[in-house]
């Protein structure tokens, strides 16, 4: 039991920190005001150039920085349309996930079968890997042990610092912004591109570290789910963990059950992690959500006409 | 015409210009990229246009291909009325097709095909509506952003056509590919000419000029248009808007699991698991390029409907994966974002 039960918390963890990086990206671009959900193409296209860039050099570093390099290219795509050209962002989005999906397809045929040797490994945290049950969590890539840092180091930077006071107030009024002699569209372009940057890692966490495989379409919905969960934290990094490792954990659940030998339908338990992702939602939605960026708030009221 | 030439601006061929642009430059732009990876752009275009609107078959192909994409495309645009932006087209189209197909080969095997036909259709409409209208519901009892919970719904739909067609409704004698049974023949739609286009294609047409109609000269349509503009003025008007988005959500879906079911007795004849895969996607993207305007949601969607043929061609004559087409398209949908809805003179 109580191996099954580290082995739950371990792989929840390990396949929840693509979804977590995807969140923390997502709080930075809503902060200012802007909508990814070309956020799922900038986690595939972070996914496949971190495999990519390993297969080809046999450094995990590079892959790690390519992967967030074209997952930040991706999100500067976003921002220049929505920003610059005042583009419909869920149109905007969603024509980039689509973008993102189809270039790596494309160029993700070579990479199908090749190898990048051990990819981002294990790392065991002395004394720390030993405690039971939740021993796991101490025993993994550098990635997943940078996403535990990344929620307080978010939460200062948004909260603690003076550029962060910006980044929201881009989200929650420009005329801040403006009074302290900054441009918004600026730090819009900060928060967004930033935001691609940590989807881009999220997926080099998926295909380097945790999959260690690269398949087309290997995020399946991790972006999207992502965007979704930002609300679940309610827009605050040191929440994004929540929703990471329920989803996380219930595709753990799945792995863990049909290990054990239970008779599940495993499409069933494929659903769980979406259908628990629907469910927590309602579960806050119940809450008013005064916390959304007034910003981000038009957006949303606004998303069909403009 | 007088009518019409009086409405465009006179600097008309101005704009039309920067539309030329707009739709040239990413065509351009991705036969350089063609060029780099080795392959002839010019015959690689050639053969794109030649391949499907060259011959009856390949134009029979876009047809088929667009038939879904204009019920989709008109399936978001009355939501986007309502101001409700369904992106789940995918999910009900395929919940539509699912429940059309259960219900062809387990209740209607042995009915004529005038009873089983209709049926199919409500089973197909039942199915989708029952998609959209989860989202529907958690969006005004609980102020769940339609957006999110329809793409959710969209992956939760794989997995429960995949759970069917690997178990309850798989066809014992597929082996072991992921299908149902086919449906018999006389629940499917009469061909047009013997080939692969069914009567669907007049199904589609046609809603969609119901649609516009009654989006644009109905009571229910301007009331959908006011709350879809203002909300809260439309409540203070004293329009119901919660159960006008409702039922706009119902429609929606309803219209994408129709074609579902087109799909499943005009087309396949039976549910595979990638049955329609990408089809909601490609409609979202077309009623959005149409500005949710269902008439124009035709062209667009045909316009779509032909580069996925195309794409299907180019892998077979040049080499290149049917993704590449994914790429050109989505340039294509940039520089028009890029570009951005002309204001209206």
């Amino acid at each position: 039991m109580i191996n099954i039960l580290t082995y739950l918390f371990s792989g929840a963890v390990q396949s929840g920190t693509s979804v977590l990086y995807g969140v923390y990206g997502e709080i930075l671009s809503e902060r200012v005001g802007v909508i990814n959900l070309g956020l799922e193409g900038s986690m595939v296209m972070g996914a496949f150039g971190a495999y990519a860039a390993t297969a080809q050099t046999g450094s995990p570093l590079l892959g790690v920085l390519a992967g967030m390099l074209l997952g930040g290219l991706l999100a500067l795509i976003h921002a220049y349309l929505v920003i610059a050209r005042k583009a419909n962002q869920l149109a905007t989005g969603l024509t980039l996930m689509f973008l993102g999906l189809g270039i790596t397809a494309f160029f993700g045929r070579g990479y199908v079968s090749a190898s990048i040797g051990g990819g981002l490994s294990a790392i065991k945290i002395p004394l720390l890997s030993d405690i039971p049950v939740i021993g796991g969590l101490f025993e993994q890539d550098i990635l997943t042990y940078l996403s535990y840092l990344l929620g307080p180091a978010l939460w200062f930077l948004l909260f603690k610092t003076r550029f962060g006071m910006l980044l929201r107030g881009t989200g929650e009024s420009e005329e801040v912004v403006y009074a302290y002699g900054l441009n918004p569209k600026r730090m819009r372009y900060i928060g967004v591109v930033m935001g691609g940057m940590l989807a881009g890692l999220g997926g080099a966490q998926l295909s380097i570290a945790y999959t260690k495989t690269w398949i087309e379409g290997m995020t399946n919905g991790r972006g999207v789910i992502a965007v979704a969960l930002v609300i679940l934290a309610t827009w605050q990094p040191l929440k994004a963990y929540i929703g990471a490792y329920i989803f996380g954990g219930a595709q753990s659940l799945q792995l863990v059950l049909q290990q054990q030998g239970y008779d599940v339908s495993p499409f069933l338990l494929l659903m769980l992690p979406y259908l628990l992702t629907l469910i927590a939602l309602f579960i806050v939605s119940r809450r008013k959500r005064q916390v959304m960026p007034a910003e981000l708030k038009k957006i949303v009221e606004s998303s069909v006409s403009s | 015409m007088t009518a019409l030439a009086k409405k465009l601006p006179a600097d008309w061929w101005k704009n039309a210009l920067v539309w030329a642009g707009v739709i040239a430059v990413p065509i351009v732009a991705f036969g350089l990229f063609l060029q780099t990876q080795g392959v002839n752009a010019i015959q690689t275009y050639g053969t794109m246009i030649s391949s499907t609107l060259g011959t009856s078959y390949g134009i029979g192909e876009v047809v088929v291909k667009s038939t879904p994409l204009v019920l989709i495309a008109v399936a978001t645009a009355v939501s986007a009325k309502a101001g409700l932006v369904n992106v789940g087209g995918e999910g009900q189209f395929a919940i539509g097709a699912l429940a059309a197909a259960a219900a062809g080969m387990l209740l209607l095997q042995d009915v004529p095909g005038i009873i089983g036909i209709p049926c199919m259709a409500l089973a197909g409409i039942a199915g989708g509506m029952l998609w959209s209208g989860v989202a529907g519901v958690l969006k005004v009892k609980a102020n769940m952003n339609e957006t999110i919970t329809t793409l959710i719904l969209n992956y939760i739909a794989v997995q429960v056509v995949s759970y069917f067609v690997y178990g309850p409704l798989k066809d014992p004698d597929s082996f072991n590919w992921p299908q149902t049974a086919r449906i018999s023949s006389q629940l499917r739609l009469p061909s047009l000419g013997g080939g692969r286009v069914s009567i669907g294609i007049f199904f589609a047409v046609g809603l969609a000029v119901i649609l516009w109609l009654v989006l644009k000269k109905t009571k229910w349509g301007y009331k959908l248009r006011v709350i879809g503009g203002n909300p809260i003025a439309a409540a203070q008007a004293g329009y119901h808007v919660a159960k006008n988005q409702l039922i706009a959500m119902l429609v929606s879906g309803g219209l994408a699991g129709f074609a579902g079911m087109l799909e499943i007795c005009g087309v396949e004849y039976q549910m595979r698991q990638t049955t329609g895969t990408n089809y909601g996607y490609l409609g979202f993207l077309a009623a959005w390029m149409a500005w949710n305007n269902p008439l124009l949601g035709i062209v667009t969607a045909f316009i779509i409907g032909f580069l996925s043929v195309a794409g299907n061609t180019m892998e077979i004559t040049s080499g290149l994966p049917s993704s590449s087409i994914r790429i050109l398209m989505s340039i294509v949908l940039l520089a028009i974002l890029w570009k951005g809805r002309r204001k209206k003179a």
